[in-house]
């Protein structure tokens, strides 16, 4: 017998809001987030967690490759991620190493459009030595011409490795194509002519340092086994004295797109593919637009829409469809592809794509579509934070875009107040044909998809 | 959190009808995992890729009662999710679903397993997935992971582990719907499967889960014999050679006779965590080919099976094999037609970075199995890893996995025996492991290059001609009179290379 679903969960969910409620009223982060932002601009944000002896220790810097706006620096945040490792005049990187070795965490960093992250999870009685480490090299960092310029060969290689992929090929030539001004036209990686040119910019990386790794672009995220006072204490004690300074990158506003513009890439070694890139807003815990547009995407695009039923599990025409808009600091892009079968199907399965779209600009969606969403959004962010270290990365996220945590809690009280009239309205705000970018995959010299 | 873990033993075969029991009663979600000791090695012979397929298909597709669509609709509104991971040696399903739905969520279980739809549409859908793999997808989006299956190709070359799991182009091509039906009878049965479960369950909730696992299929399977690794003589390379590869990627193995099970297991971790920590800047090989000379994106060394590793920074469970090797993984590397496009000064050069990062692998290794670890050393990565290790399982999910690992290998909780292990061994013990288990003369070698790099590449192995380190020449200026000193003396570091093929990449995975 089919089980029924519609009672069970609209159940579960009053229960679920109910017992959230008992915590963190209206919140969906079932935890405290304690906030502390230190006199030099620094934020420090602790979640006290159940998760006995481990603790994620994070740091958060509001840069990355949206302020690369000076020509020829391309990638640089992302290079700059790799420097902070070649060590301090307390301790050499060879030194580093060793003390980062001995409190045997997982510790890595890595870069993307809009910040940069430094992220340790390890032992909590480390987190004081953790403090020490990460103190030492935000404010002391140093290192000779010779490993600045040996550090960019890896970052060489790290794109060679990269690029081995036609869809990072793909993901390159699109931004390029998509954006004229706004340095989001490139990748995180950068051009290639400026990663191999790196070596030369020694004194632009002294400068990029004085900029960006200041109080004031940092937050410290720990959560775990730690307590509220033990991390302010040691926040204070490790970054108190750090100076903040008084730059602002001067960001290109985008021009706004007049035509629709198309970015082809010949690969006759992989399926083909359609891309449809429409410009879209950039994240707002005010506005409704990038909420309406999350609700949306996964009511047009996700693996329970009518869409994929039709192109993937009927006609079988499609290996895969998915769309959704990434959050950013800055206008971005909403991003739609199908992976096909046949390359045929192209313009077939591009002009299905747009007539979902505008059936939700016509009529929007129904009101069991949007309750059952908003429903997954819940349980999937329920479903997630089951770690120190997943929910530090959740809180890290939403500090890059505003640089407070309590966004999250916002972003999805935003998601409870989504409408079908949002829905409809972003969907004709955002999905136009002068704000499309189609970019194609296939063994032919031109990608053909009008 | 209070966790209990109690394993109860039932009766039956070693690893049949076990259960795991990870009790969280703090959880807000429950885990099942269903492990059959069945992987691709019970691929019969010409139908290579068959355990892959059908597992994909039980979760791909729907029950007696919902199809795959109604299913996902069905969950959506739960977030509850399932997915199927097979190996050579073990397949498993994997549920997670939020407590307030275990009731509702628990049918699809059931059904999925005890009553897998297997339709002609769901079969066609996922089959052309399969083929594209063998065919397109692992020879053009990640030259590393091509390189990593090259390499069991050879290590594993006439043994059921030699292939794929996702299987062979002409091996996929003959698989029917009937095979899978069949094979999900033979071999997901009662008989085979270990039952995990984590999370916030309640008594009734596992009563139901073990008595309809009791209800699949009562074949006793005839596992084969797990396929061993071959044993080179000399050093064999195989070059695969592709059209517009940016770099050279590497991996090369040989043979390694312990496992998990193995106490002296604990001994060669610290060493290999000392040469090769996975992802880890702390390890020699990333010191000297990354961070020193600039080479690549990382390097590193691994004495078990690693799945994902460009993917995940820590070992993820899923994964237990019997028949085991020793591994490098050198990461993409400059080739001569870009390091000539690049730098004018390196206009003369024939081949890239790829022999002499080779030949300071292979020659930190030996170094190892010549000199042993120092004490200083030992105790340094010792106390690394008995930390690091506890970072594996952080998730209800990663903790039911490696304890459902532990039972194939013999053990408990590998975990925590590990720590336990890792505390008692001594440096002896660690240079012992070393000595015995560890040699630089016998191994296999896979490339995937550029077409322009394979004849100049496989030209300068099989010669053991010298290949000074081609630095461009704002980077030899500044670097120490101590490096460039050991640079000249890895030039020229003889290789005990017996054979060099090109294989073109069509002709791969035949």
């Amino acid at each position: 017998m089919r089980p029924k679903f519609q009672l069970p969960y609209v159940a579960a969910l009053l229960i679920m809001v109910l017992l959230l409620g008992s915590a963190q009223a209206d919140k969906i982060l079932p935890y405290q987030i304690h906030q502390k932002k230190l006199s030099n601009g620094l934020n420090v944000v602790t979640v006290p967690y159940d998760s006995p002896g481990l603790a994620a220790f994070y740091i958060v810097v509001r840069v990355g490759a949206r302020d690369e706006v000076e020509k020829g620096v391309t990638g640089f945040a992302h290079f700059f991620e790799h420097m902070m490792f070649r060590g301090t005049e307390k301790y050499s990187k060879e030194e580093y190493s060793a003390i980062l070795k001995s409190v045997g965490a997982a510790a890595n960093a890595n870069t993307t459009q809009d910040r940069t992250l430094y992220h340790m999870t390890g032992n909590a009685e480390k987190l004081e030595l953790m403090f020490e480490l990460e103190a030492d090299r935000f404010q002391n960092l140093k290192y000779p011409e010779i490993d600045f310029k040996t550090e960019a060969g890896a970052v060489k290689g790290e794109y060679t490795k990269n690029y081995a992929s036609p869809y990072m090929q793909l993901y390159e030539g699109m931004k390029n194509t998509a954006f004229d001004k706004h340095t989001y036209k490139h990748t995180t990686m950068g051009f290639f002519d400026d990663i191999v040119d790196m070596p030369n910019q020694y004194d632009y990386s002294l400068t990029f340092f004085e900029r960006f790794y200041r109080p004031e672009y940092c937050t410290i995220v720990v959560v775990g086994d730690v307590t509220v006072d033990q991390v302010n204490g040691l926040a204070k004690k490790y970054f108190g004295d750090w100076k903040p300074g008084s730059h602002v990158s001067d960001i290109p506003v985008e021009p706004k797109q007049q035509e629709t513009r198309y970015y082809h890439l010949q690969n006759g070694g992989i399926p083909p593919l359609v891309q449809l890139n429409y410009k879209s807003p950039a994240f707002s815990d005010k506005e409704i637009d990038m909420p309406a547009l999350d609700v949306m995407s996964t009511i047009l695009f996700s693996q329970t829409s009518d869409l994929f039923k039709k192109l993937v599990l009927e006609e079988r025409k499609a290996r895969f469809i998915g769309g959704g808009a990434g959050d950013s600091r800055d206008p971005n892009l909403f991003t739609i592809q199908a992976s096909l079968i046949d390359k045929a199907d192209m313009q077939y399965v591009k002009d299905e794509i747009v007539k979902a779209i505008e059936k939700a600009q016509a009529s929007g969606v129904t009101a069991e579509e949007l309750k059952r969403t908003k429903s997954n959004l819940k349980y999937s962010f329920a479903m997630g934070i089951d770690s120190p270290g997943s929910i530090a990365q959740t809180l890290s996220h939403y500090i890059q875009l505003t640089g407070d945590p309590e966004s999250l809690n916002r972003t999805y009280a935003n998601y409870d107040k989504v409408t079908n009239e949002d829905i409809m309205m972003v969907a004709k705000k955002y999905f136009v044909p002068t704000g499309l970018t189609i970019a194609t995959i296939s063994p032919d010299a031109e990608g053909g998809v009008k | 959190m209070r966790t209990l873990i109690i394993l109860m033993l039932m009766a039956g075969i070693a690893f049949a009808q076990k259960v795991v029991e990870l009790e969280q009663p703090k959880s807000n979600k429950v885990v099942v995992k269903l492990m059959f000791k069945n992987g691709s090695i019970s691929d019969p012979a010409g139908k290579e890729g068959l355990t892959q397929l059908t597992a994909s298909l039980v979760t791909g597709g729907g029950t007696a009662d919902m199809t795959y669509g109604e299913i996902q609709d069905f969950i959506f509104p739960m977030a509850a999710s399932y997915f199927s991971h097979v190996d050579k040696e073990v397949t498993t399903f994997t549920f997670q679903v939020h407590t307030d739905f275990i009731k509702e969520f628990y049918p699809i279980i059931s059904g999925l397993i005890l009553t897998p739809s297997f339709t002609e549409a769901d079969f066609k859908r996922i089959i052309v997935n399969q083929q594209n793999f063998v065919d397109q997808v692992i020879r053009a989006s990640s030259d590393e992971d091509y390189s990593k299956m090259a390499l069991e190709d050879l290590l594993f070359r006439g043994t059921n582990y030699q292939h794929m799991k996702q299987g062979k182009s002409a091996s996929v091509s003959t698989l029917t719907l009937d095979d899978v039906k069949n094979h999900y009878k033979q071999f997901f049965t009662r008989n085979n499967v270990m039952i995990g479960v984590a999370g916030n369950y309640s008594d009734k909730f596992l009563k139901q889960l073990k008595s309809d696992v009791m209800k699949l299929s009562d074949n006793k399977p005839a596992m084969p014999e797990a396929g061993k690794p071959n044993r080179p003589e000399g050093i064999n390379v195989e070059i695969i050679s592709k059209a517009n590869a940016f770099g050279s990627a590497i991996f090369t193995g040989y043979p390694l006779k312990i496992t998990r099970t193995d106490n002296e297991f604990a001994a060669l971790m610290i060493a290999n965590s000392y040469l090769g920590e996975h992802r880890k800047s702390y390890s020699r090989l990333y010191q000297k080919i990354r961070q020193t000379r600039s080479m690549n994106y990382g390097d590193y060394s691994y004495i078990e099976w690693y799945d994902q590793g460009g993917s995940y920074q820590l070992p993820r469970p899923g994964v237990p094999r019997s028949s085991n090797y020793y591994s490098i993984w050198i990461r993409p590397l400059q080739i001569a037609k870009q390091l000539k496009m690049q730098y004018e000064e390196l206009s003369d050069i024939k081949v890239g970075h790829a022999h002499f990062a080779l030949r300071m692998a292979i020659r930190e290794m030996n170094l190892l199995v010549e000199n042993g670890l120092s004490k200083e050393d030992f105790e340094a990565t010792r106390t690394f890893l008995r930390s690091y290790i506890k970072l594996y399982a952080q998730t209800p999910e990663q903790r039911l996995g490696f304890l459902l690992d532990s039972r194939f290998y013999d053990r408990k909780d590998y975990i925590a025996e590990l720590d336990k292990l890792l505390a008692k061994v001594t440096l002896e013990d660690v240079n012992k492991a070393i000595r015995k288990h560890w040699q630089v003369d016998n191994m296999y070698i896979t490339i995937v290059t550029d077409e322009s790099e394979a004849e100049p590449l496989a030209e300068s192995l099989r010669n053991n001609t010298p290949s000074p380190m081609s630095y461009s020449n704002q980077l030899k200026s500044g670097l120490p009179d101590e490096v460039l000193a050991e640079d000249a003396i890895v030039a020229e570091y003889k290789l005990n290379i017996k054979n060099v093929t090109i294989v073109p990449s069509a002709d791969t995975f035949k």
